[in-house]
């Protein structure tokens, strides 16, 4: 058996992100103690509607949440228990409402930092109502193989470590959340383990007191001992050992206080839980309540440490008696255990998983990204620029500083081109229509193709079949009128042998300037020649250039398109910065711009 | 449970309605003679003026001084600001007009278990201290209000008749109002004096606790609170409550000075379980800390910065319980960062350090704290099969 939580509890848990974590803990262990999880619902008004997921072995369950305890109530009627944990400026309201609520019989407040006023209004208003409010700044209830409500037991490993899939005989009730744990920990290594462990949290006026607690554990037939772990201040302490020893009772007492330190720091310094201040008299204080417990009759190990040996020789006893039987322990194969994330059976070596995607240029996994292995930092620190990564990115090497310069050089030449091209004025319109930047961005990058920026791949890719098969221009001429159609790279919407591109002009000259070989961009030029000498605007355009050079330089076919479009991107992040600066409003043609060729007015035939 | 200073405890009994003494708490000289010059009570009668500070014994160090005139209220002033008392510097001042009175009262209000009670005597100053068989008390439910008659009564009870009667009941009742509209936690008023001529209840002296954590629903609430120990928190211990207001969870420490044990403990439990087991064990605390709550790993480097910063130190028990839910990785990384830094800065020589914990990632993270063993640190790494305190045990039977 046990007390508060058991296998009946129902729990709608009243919180956010730190009550769905809650909710983890406790399907954790309803999975360990096989049975259903007993999270019914959650409340959270910001996210009403909506569900959470609560891992559950090796699934996902969907647990709804509310607006409200009674929307939770009246859609789940087996709800009987509300775990809170939410801010402490709304805890009080939170907690009131669930315990108006017809059908919560328990509600456990986690949240801490309730202020005393809210907490006393809380623990009055379930007195009245004939409930029970455990908190605030409680770590929780747990129950032996029966149910957890709150975070109390810590990891899965805990859990089984300290038995808690199944009932030993000790009941256990603590001020503090760690300690809880840790008596658990003792009960189950020195003796048979628990029935329940209560936290009812280290505030100065907690919802339910030690003696409210004793008296369940006393019907609780399976309890045979209570341990309590005190501290100074308050007179709750006192109350429980006054219990105690008012009558016989048929439980085993056994507890410890601490504070005994008080008596030697300086007066006024207080530690630990707020609810540990010692009375202006001295009343409260640890060795108070430790000698309250002794003469009514408890076990008072002397130290924290003396516990275990302690709860050990209470359990031998019973052993000895017959009045307790040993549980037979688990096997280590027997034991629950967690379903392995996939993480962890691969660290394990237990399976083997198919990669879904592969990549050979970068990394970071690490404290900062590795470029083709090498840190960025690194390369920042030792001169390297942009173009080396576009390098690492694009063609994993470390180009050379001549190579960084030319691929500088354009990126700064291809940047922008004005309002008017299409990748601009895409861009434009999109930024008046009010759209955001990465779209309005990316309806520029959208016209990048055959006709607007996005022929260098094809130049690139053409020139040097030619130079690698070792072509005349002649031949190549025919061969892309055979093949391809016009030239990439060749030939200019405005500009002309007479009005020449200046942009080609100066990346032609620094590249020649250079002791590099072009092969490809002297094959580009030799086209030229040629094409340019059959009618004038047959130049070698700016896409052509780039690619003829990028090619001499070794970078792969595949990626010359890559150059214009993100030194483009430069400009159209540009244009878009400008639009939106001015504040500019929608856009349209103006209907002068338009040739309308659409048939004139006519009427619509009936529909047959 | 948060102490507040005169100044603005006073604020507060004001703000309710209750009579007190004219006031200004000053930084500086010029600043004085400016509000003295604004405040013509300053220049009627006799002035008090006090160091403006959370010390013990302001009496007894000369930091009090009553009967003054403007112009001795001035050179105390001047004494007092600047004036070094330990580790505390005095950096204000309160200058507070005396109340002619003849008789003394005391009235009080704190915070219980099933309420709120209502207390008073009437007598107030020393006597009451000596005769507190004559306070008397009227118990509040949680959630009343105690209605004039019944305060009344509770005068009458004390032995106030008349028209006294009815002004006392008036007087606890504003106390009442203040203690509980402010989240106070105890309101403490000795002495309350009848002011000679009008005979209006003036309350002369107060103690102000608050809540803390109440803080949310008061904003004006805009004065810092004081240490309740009779000294005013150190630097470190002001770094600390700092880092502790930023984050979830908490980190905590208090110094105490002349100790050779280091604390270093998670968990508000645990933490006083390990200080008793030192003095148990005849060590001498050098300070209280914990962590807990899972605090950001930053926050407990912080806090470990402050502990390995102690002088005199030569052992630091990083211990705890098994955890629920603070991850042990985590904060054992602060703590270790904490420790490195203190190492690189020369300190920890001769320290032994100590490390008893469990939960959750418990082995990752006591395997990093016995790493430190190959980088020099005289470290003790124990896990959850050793008793809570039995590393105070080793660590005091070192000596």
């Amino acid at each position: 058996m046990s007390i508060l939580a058991n296998k009946d509890t129902r729990v709608v848990i009243q919180g956010g992100a730190a009550g769905l974590n809650a909710a983890r803990r406790m399907a954790e262990f309803c999975y360990m103690i096989k049975r259903p999880l007993n999270v019914e619902a959650f409340v959270y008004p910001p996210d009403a509607g909506k569900t959470n997921e609560v891992p559950y072995g090796s699934g996902l369950l969907t647990i709804p949440v509310y607006k409200s305890v009674a929307e939770a109530t009246a859609s789940h009627p087996q709800i009987n228990t509300s775990l809170v944990y939410i801010g402490a400026d709304r805890a009080c309201a939170a907690g009131l409402e669930a315990l108006n609520d017809a059908k919560i019989q328990v509600a456990s407040m986690i949240t801490e930092g309730v202020p005393e006023k809210d907490a006393k209004i809380l623990a009055r208003h379930a007195i009245k109502l004939g409930k029970t409010f455990n908190g605030p700044s409680s770590i929780g209830v747990i129950s032996a193989g029966a149910c957890r409500l709150g975070v109390i037991g810590g990891a899965f490993d805990n859990l089984v470590a300290c038995k808690l899939y199944r009932e030993g005989s000790f009941g256990v009730i603590t001020k503090s959340g760690g300690l809880s744990n840790e008596i658990i920990w003792i009960c189950s290594q020195f003796a048979d383990g628990i029935t329940t462990a209560i936290g009812i949290g280290g505030d100065a006026y907690p919802g339910t007191d030690y003696v409210s607690y004793l008296e369940m554990f006393e019907k609780d037939p399976q309890t045979k001992a209570v341990v309590i772990v005190g501290e100074m201040g308050g007179d709750l302490e006192e109350r429980a050992a006054e219990w105690y020893g008012a009558k016989k009772r048929r439980i085993k007492l056994l507890a410890v206080v601490s504070g005994f330190c008080q008596e030697s720091l300086p007066k006024g310094m207080k530690f630990g839980h707020a609810g540990a201040k010692e009375g202006m008299k001295g009343e409260g204080s640890a060795r108070a309540k430790s000698d309250a417990f002794k003469k009514a009759g408890a076990i008072v190990p002397d130290t924290f440490g003396a516990l275990g040996p302690a709860i050990k020789s209470v359990y031998e006893e019973w052993v000895k008696s017959g009045q307790v039987r040993p549980i037979p322990e688990l096997s280590q194969a027997d034991l629950p255990r967690l379903p392995k994330t996939v993480e962890e059976s691969m660290k394990a070596g237990e399976v083997m998983v198919a990669p879904l995607i592969k990549t050979t240029i970068s990394d970071d996994r690490g404290d900062e990204p590795c470029y083709d292995g090498y840190p960025a930092s690194e390369l920042i620190n030792k001169g390297y620029e942009i173009p080396h990564v576009i390098g690492l990115l694009w063609d994993k090497r470390l180009i050379s500083k001549q190579e960084a310069e030319i691929i500088k050089r354009i990126m700064m030449l291809s940047a922008d081109h004005g309002p008017c091209v299409s990748g601009a004025l895409g861009t434009i319109i999109a930024a008046c229509a009010g759209i955001g930047m990465s779209q309005s961005v990316a309806a520029g990058l959208i016209m990048i193709g055959p006709r607007f920026g996005g022929a260098v791949t094809d130049a690139g890719r053409y020139f040097k079949h030619a130079v690698d098969n070792k072509m005349t221009v002649d031949d190549f001429l025919a061969y892309m009128k055979k093949n391809v159609g016009p030239v990439p790279g060749i030939g200019h919407r405005v500009k002309s042998v007479r009005n020449p591109d200046k942009r080609v002009k100066e990346l032609v000259g620094y590249v020649k300037s250079l002791s590099i070989k072009t092969p490809h961009l002297d094959f580009a030029l030799g086209v030229e020649k040629v094409t340019s000498a059959k009618k004038d605007n047959l130049i070698l355009n700016v896409d052509g250039t780039m690619a003829a050079v990028l090619v001499d330089i070794g970078f792969p076919v595949d990626s010359l398109n890559g150059f214009f479009i993100l030194s483009r991107t430069i400009g159209l992040i540009g244009h878009w910065v400008d639009q939106k600066r001015q504040e500019s409003r929608l856009i349209r043609l103006f209907d002068y711009l338009v040739n309308y060729a659409a048939p004139k007015r006519r009427e619509v035939p009936p529909l047959k | 449970m948060a102490k507040v200073l005169e100044g603005p405890g006073m604020g507060l009994m004001k703000k309710w309605g209750i009579a007190t003494p004219n006031y200004v708490v000053v930084t500086s000289v010029e600043q004085f003679d400016q509000l003295a010059k604004a405040n013509d009570w300053t220049q009627k009668g006799k002035l008090v003026a006090k160091a403006h500070e959370a010390m013990g014994s302001r009496f007894k160090l000369g930091l009090v001084k009553v009967g003054l005139d403007l112009a001795g209220a001035k050179v105390a002033v001047k004494e007092m600001l600047g004036r070094q008392v330990g580790s505390i510097t005095v950096t204000q001042v309160i200058v507070s007009e005396m109340v002619p009175h003849k008789d003394e009262y005391y009235a009080a209000v704190k915070s219980t278990r099933e309420g709120i009670d209502v207390l008073v005597a009437n007598c107030g100053g020393i006597e009451v201290e000596s005769n507190w068989d004559r306070v008397k008390r009227l118990a509040v439910d949680v959630g009343e209000t105690p209605s004039v008659e019944a305060l009344e009564k509770l005068a009458k009870e004390a032995g106030f008749t008349g028209p006294l009667a009815k002004k006392v009941a008036d007087f606890t009742g504003k106390l009442f109002a203040c203690f509980d509209n402010e989240d106070a936690q105890y309101l403490e008023v000795n002495p309350v004096v009848a002011r000679e001529g009008d005979g209006e209840l003036v309350a002369l002296d107060a103690v102000t606790l608050l809540d803390a954590d109440a803080k949310f629903r008061h904003p004006d609430w805009n004065f810092q609170f004081a240490a309740e120990f009779g000294r005013a928190y150190t630097k470190h211990e002001t770094e600390v409550m700092a880092v502790d207001s930023k984050i979830k969870g908490s980190v905590k420490f208090i110094e105490i000075p002349g100790g050779d044990t280091a604390m270093l403990p998670a968990g508000g439990g645990a933490s006083v379980y390990y200080s008793d087991a030192v003095v148990a064990r005849g060590g001498k605390l050098a300070n209280y800390a914990e962590y807990s709550g899972d605090p950001p790993d930053w926050a407990v480097e912080v806090l470990t910065d402050k502990v390995c910063s102690l002088p005199g130190i030569r052992n630091i028990i990083v211990g705890g319980a098994i955890a629920n839910f603070t991850d042990v990785k985590k904060t054992f990384g602060g703590i270790i960062a904490g420790f490195r830094k203190a190492k690189s800065e020369g300190k920890l020589k001769g320290v032994k350090i100590w490390v008893r914990r469990g939960g959750p990632r418990e082995k990752e993270g006591l395997d990093a704290m016995r790493a430190l063993r190959d980088e020099g640190f005289d470290i003790h790494v124990f896990d959850r099969h050793t008793p809570l305190t039995d590393i105070v045990d080793k660590a005091l039977q070192q000596k």
